[in-house]
């Protein structure tokens, strides 16, 4: 009975409808995609979808059929971010250059404007000539006359014919039709965009939809040259290679919004040649290994000493050790948050323990030394129990063959059961330093990465670690570098990497794979 | 005696000493929420008056939607862990039983992209997520399906792994003998090992839900408004900055929400020290 489920024709049905439903959600987001002009995203649901339909299809491959899922899941969610990632480091990609050049152009020309000396604003009637052009109907103050614009021109109306609202504001004539509150509402979108003519030097360009002011040009692009001309001053802007037009004289001048160039390598490049970016970076970083560090040793030494302390039959162990695991079982972010709390400097516990009155999130060292005792308490148990796991795992023989020697219990422990120790367990120290040196929770929730030298208008702060800094970047509100921070992101996956290699390396896990 | 001294008494100091700083913050967490000025004062350390005021904050307080947080935090974490071990298993079984061409390869690959710590790739899935939502706006940023099929991509090279190592310990004597009757492998997978992995399943799910539960970066990257948050995410805008105002309400509900997250790791303890071992590192 059970077994018809895995052969024959039911099964055969229940494959066939869900692989005809997986085809037509993937098919149907894959268009969507598309018409958004996401051809990567597309593609891969295109590809995801053939490579389902084929595997579950035909007999080709068994073992594909177990693990397309999660492969595509890792290529979609792991694989994928990480390709984009490395696109994004070659690429001048932050607030302000989010565009592509193109629309980057088309902004430039639309901002490009100013308006006349008297700062002209006339109240207007949107609406159509009777060719059903666009237009506005409006009393020209300057010339005493009504008249109608259009794009390309503009014509006197006869003041006898123009009609007015209730606020004399006109509204009509012979030639001019009001737009109705539904064409008005379509037209919204467009408002900043249209342009009615004036004078030949100046335009009318909207302020919404009662209201025009007059603008001129100031900058205009040249396709040819492929550049911006000011028509004010003549200065000449031109592509400075990194996703903005600069004024040829002076590069620091620059016109905003860039576009999302591709700059290869420069991200990496300043990270090391910029002071602005290579003094915080160099300083994120010293804290990063430090942390990470001090950290391991502390955690690891509190766990061993427990472990030694609690390695012979002792009354009450088992309550000991249900007590000590107690702050790994807990979810960290609570934790964490806890802790927060407990160091506040007016009501905290920790100052009333201490008698003392100390700011310990003003101060870098004082902020510091709570980062890691926080993270002593959150990881000793951690090493309490693999460590106890190892003493477990050394022979007694040898620690009894030096006792019958005449080393004494230190000796014994310092020449015999601590190097065996480490040897046993250094894979777990290296992974324990890896983790930390990307412990963004601990970073982020406790400290927030502070205290931060606000003069120097600095990310970084005192605590932070590469990664957390990272995140500031990327993420930081009317500010970020998407760009800059992909690139920091590889260096560390570049470290953490290697470290974690170096530690399978003595953990000999690739060995037993093959 | 002094032989007892000497080699009991100094144990007992160690224990007793670090068993107080490992309670002393759970400790004050319990008092706070006991105590029904609901402000932050960790100052004295001997409860003066015992009552609920702030656990009834939590569920009727407009500003705290509680319930919502933890029901979020429950639905995404328990799907988390359902699915994510019904994918993984599938995969882990291919890697553990079925012998195919690439596969050392694959095993390598494998080992190197659940090295890669979820929140380095952070940027690139917050654009494409963004991306993501222009033309499917219900599985995109900002959503819980979104953040879902997000935490199920970035922890399926964990799972994998991990359901890897378990599974290689379960004996292979069973499927082996059924191979020789002429079972095919997707009889094998479905008769012979899913029912003898099951408790090595609910393990890996179990810790999964445990992983997701306790994630925060990601869920406050996505889910923005007040009732999507997670319970974490929640807690701390809660608390966020304002540790003197919240303080009581604040430990009364992260109480309730470590209480069964604490229960769980307590009665996996065996199997987490094994896989403590076998070097992953509880995030």
């Amino acid at each position: 009975m059970l077994v018809s489920i895995f052969r024959g024709k039911v099964a055969l049905a229940l494959k066939v409808i869900a692989l005809l439903l997986i085809t037509s959600v993937f098919t149907m987001l894959a268009q969507h995609a598309f018409a958004q002009g996401e051809y990567a995203i597309a593609t891969f649901l295109i590809l995801a979808t053939f490579a389902m339909n084929f595997v579950y299809l035909t007999q080709k491959s068994v073992p594909l059929k177990f693990f397309l899922p999660g492969l595509l899941f890792l290529l979609a969610f792991v694989v994928g971010p990480v390709l984009y990632t490395v696109a994004m480091s070659g690429f001048q990609y932050q607030t302000g250059n989010t565009l592509s050049k193109q629309e980057a152009i088309v902004q430039l020309e639309k901002l490009g404007k100013v308006q006349d000396a008297n700062q002209t604003t006339l109240d207007v009637t949107i609406g159509r000539t009777k060719a059903n052009e666009l237009a506005v109907i409006y009393f020209d103050s300057a010339n005493k006359e009504f008249a109608v614009s259009t794009e390309k021109s503009r014509t006197v109306q006869n003041s006898s014919t123009v009609t007015k609202n209730d606020f004399d504001v006109p509204n009509g004539s012979s030639d001019f039709t009001k737009l109705t509150s539904d064409e008005l509402a379509a037209l919204d979108s467009k408002i900043p965009t249209l342009k009615f003519y004036y004078d030949g030097e100046y335009y009318l360009g909207l302020e919404g939809f009662q209201a025009a002011s007059l603008y001129k040009q100031s900058i205009a692009y040249d396709a040819a040259k492929d550049e911006f001309k000011s028509l004010i001053n003549d200065k000449i802007y031109r592509d400075n290679g990194k996703g903005n037009y600069s004024n040829i004289n002076n590069p620091e001048e620059i016109l905003q919004p860039g576009w999302r160039a591709p700059i290869w390598f420069d991200h990496y490049k300043s990270l090391f040649t910029e002071k602005r970016l290579r003094t915080p970076f160099i300083g994120v970083f010293i804290w990063t290994i430090t942390f990470a560090a001090l950290s391991v040793l502390t955690t690891f030494a509190l766990g061993l000493l427990l472990a030694l302390a609690l390695s012979k039959a002792l009354r009450g162990r088992r309550v000991y050790r249900s007590i000590l695991i107690l702050p790994y079982a807990m979810p960290s972010v609570m934790s964490i948050l806890i802790w927060g709390g407990m160091f506040d400097t007016e009501f905290g516990a920790i100052n009333n323990l201490l008698g003392t009155n100390i700011a310990w999130f003003q101060s870098a060292a004082f902020a510091r030394t709570a980062v890691i005792v926080v993270n002593l308490w959150l990881g000793f148990p951690y090493f309490y129990l693999v460590s106890s796991g190892a003493l477990q795992a050394i022979p007694t023989e040898l620690a009894e063959a030096a006792a019958i020697d005449g080393a004494n219990p230190r000796q014994i422990f310092r020449k015999i059961t601590l190097p065996l120790l480490l040897k046993i367990l250094s894979p777990l120290l290296i992974a324990s330093f890896a983790f930390n040196f990307n412990n963004f929770n601990l970073i982020y929730l406790l400290t927030g990465g502070g205290p931060i030298n606000q003069l120097d208008g600095d990310l970084a702060g005192s605590t932070d670690i590469l990664i957390s800094y990272t995140y500031k970047i990327a993420f930081k509100e009317g500010n970020s570098n998407l760009g800059l921070a992909s690139a920091i992101s590889l260096i560390i996956f570049v470290l953490v990497a290697s470290i974690s290699l170096y530690g399978l390396k003595k953990s000999k896990v690739l060995e037993d794979l093959s | 005696m002094t032989k007892w001294l000497a080699d009991k008494l100094w144990r007992h100091i160690v224990a007793i000493s670090v068993c107080l700083f490992s309670l002393f913050p759970l400790y004050l967490v319990i008092i706070s929420s006991l105590n029904p000025t609901g402000s932050l004062n960790l100052t004295s350390f001997i409860p003066t008056e015992i009552s609920f005021k702030n656990f009834s904050i939590l569920f009727n307080d407009p500003r705290i939607p509680y319930l919502t947080w933890m029901r979020n935090s429950l639905i995404i974490a328990g799907a988390v862990a359902i699915l994510s071990v019904t994918i993984g298993a599938a995969s882990a079984f291919a890697f553990s039983r079925l012998r195919f061409k690439g596969k050392l390869m694959g095993l390598k690959l494998l080992l190197l992209v659940q090295m890669f710590p979820a929140i380095l790739a952070i940027s690139a899935v917050y654009v494409i997520m963004e991306r993501v939502q222009t033309f499917a706006p219900a599985i995109g940023l900002g959503t819980k399906p979104g953040l879902l099929l997000v935490y199920l991509g970035g922890a399926m090279g964990v799972n994998i792994w991990l359901l890897k190592g378990f599974v290689d310990t379960i004996p292979t004597e069973l499927d082996e003998a059924a191979k020789v009757d002429g079972a095919s492998p997707m009889q094998i997978y479905w008769l012979i090992f899913i029912p003898l992995a099951t408790p090595v399943l609910s393990v890996v799910a179990l810790l999964s839900f445990i992983g997701t539960f306790n994630e925060f970066i990601l869920a406050r990257l996505f889910l923005v408004d007040m009732p999507d948050r997670t319970i974490a995410v929640g807690l701390q805008s809660f608390i966020g900055g304002q540790y003197a105002q919240n303080w009581g309400p604040f430990a009364a509900g992260s109480i309730i929400a470590s209480v069964p997250i604490v229960i769980i790791f307590l009665s996996l303890q065996k199997y987490i020290v094994n896989g403590l071992t076998a070097g992953s590192v509880k995030g």
